[in-house]
């Protein structure tokens, strides 16, 4: 049946297709291309893809808002900020100095005397104090960082004297003001304040001008019963001293008596 | 038919390169000390700190050592100003005896460019230091004058 079939069909062979060899181990060209038909060449130039043209000068407009809108702020400045945050709520002192033109060694030395005292000082910018202090009770510390700025921060403690005796030796430090638990406080009432004793002094004054009321009038009271004591005792060893000598004066005439 | 050439061949560096610019001629040998007083919380003192700030670096502190920088913090709002206190000679020259800019509603860059135009050109003239011969000049100089020496042969 399958012979019948290929003897009526005269392309089709069992042998398999028929192949006509075009190469034989030579190389092929590809360098120098035979110029093609016209017709093919018509064809091909027809056929081109065209690509739009990209000009590479753009207008002001687009140059502009490209250097203006590529500028994303960083995810990293809300954790910065975040910090800030933080040390300012759990700081009992913070300083803000201008800093003047300064070698980080030198910055590095007084870094190292403040930490020995506690106080940690750092700097930040001011896009980061802004985002960290907007809407909050700390706003009105922002006009300070117009320019280069550190901060100190005090967590713990109070230390006043001891931070205003350290950065007195840096030229280079000049203080602008201060936050003394949650008050804003500017630099002469921050210097007063390193003035002024400690609370349990100032604590004690004030018991003490409390009581000075009540011990006046006690005062006043007793003052004729202790006059009248004191004038006794004066004239008691007067007296005492009187008798003493009385008595030393006989002493000496019965061991002058007793002598001859 | 081609225009003649108007305009820059070079575009303008900015305020920052006209600040350095003026950075770079600032003399301070006519002064001996300069108060600078703001009150940080007062409006428009970014100018006096900036102003400060570069009045602190090695290269305009360098121009005279002797020059003391001293900045005033006050707590009234006053307006801020900068005061230089001139040095003897520079006094004599120019008749005054310090100069005070009122420095609420100035610039940097005007702060500076009034600086050189004011300051900087007080400045004393640099003295040429007398140059000291070495060995081998005071030879020749001396050679030429009294005959040479006879060069010994080891």
């Amino acid at each position: 049946m399958s012979s019948l079939i290929q003897q009526g069909l005269p392309l089709t062979s069992a042998r398999g297709p028929l192949l006509q060899f075009l190469r034989f181990r030579g190389k092929i060209n590809i360098q120098r291309p035979k110029d093609p038909h016209y017709e093919r060449a018509r064809v091909i130039a027809v056929t081109q893809p065209k690509y739009p043209k990209v000009s590479q000068a753009l207008t002001c407009f687009q140059s502009r808002a490209e250097r203006m809108g590529a500028q994303v702020d960083n995810p990293y400045n809300a954790i910065i900020a975040r910090e800030v945050r933080n040390w300012l709520d759990h700081s009992k002192l913070v300083a803000i100095y201008h800093l003047n033109s300064i070698t980080s060694d030198e910055i590095f030395r007084v870094r190292v005397q403040l930490h020995k005292q506690n106080l940690h000082l750092k700097a930040y910018g001011r896009k980061i104090i802004a985002q960290a202090v907007a809407g909050t009770q700390y706003e009105a510390i922002l006009p300070l960082f117009h320019s280069n700025h550190c901060i100190v921060f005090s967590p713990d403690q109070q230390r006043v004297g001891a931070l205003l005796r350290l950065t007195r030796k840096v030229p280079q430090m000049v203080l602008l003001g201060g936050i003394v638990e949650q008050t804003l406080l500017s630099r002469n009432e921050l210097m007063d304040f390193a003035q002024m004793p400690g609370l349990q002094a100032a604590q004690a004054q004030l018991v003490q001008t409390l009581n000075m009321a009540a011990g006046n009038v006690v005062q006043q009271l007793q003052a004729h019963q202790c006059n009248l004591i004191k004038v006794l005792d004066v004239h008691a060893k007067g007296n005492q001293e009187q008798g003493q000598e009385q008595a030393q004066n006989q002493k000496q005439e019965s061991e002058q008596e007793t002598q001859t | 038919m081609s225009i003649p050439f108007s305009g820059t061949l070079r575009r303008s560096g900015g305020i920052v390169s006209a600040i350095g610019k003026q950075l770079r001629s600032v003399n301070l040998k006519g002064v001996k000390r300069i108060t600078v007083q703001f009150d940080p919380f007062a409006e428009n003192v970014k100018a006096t700190r900036e102003f400060l700030f570069l009045l602190s670096t090695p290269k305009v502190s360098q121009s005279n050592p002797k020059c003391i920088v001293k900045p005033d913090i006050v707590c009234d709002r006053s307006p801020a100003f900068i005061k230089f206190a001139l040095i003897d000679s520079a006094q004599e020259q120019s008749k005054v005896k310090e100069i005070r800019f009122n420095s609420d509603n100035l610039n940097t860059l005007e702060l500076l460019q009034l600086l050189n135009k004011h300051v900087s050109t007080l400045a004393p003239p640099e003295e040429i230091a007398k140059k000291v011969l070495t060995k081998a000049e005071k030879q020749k100089l001396g050679g030429g004058a009294g005959g040479k020496k006879p060069i010994k042969k080891k």
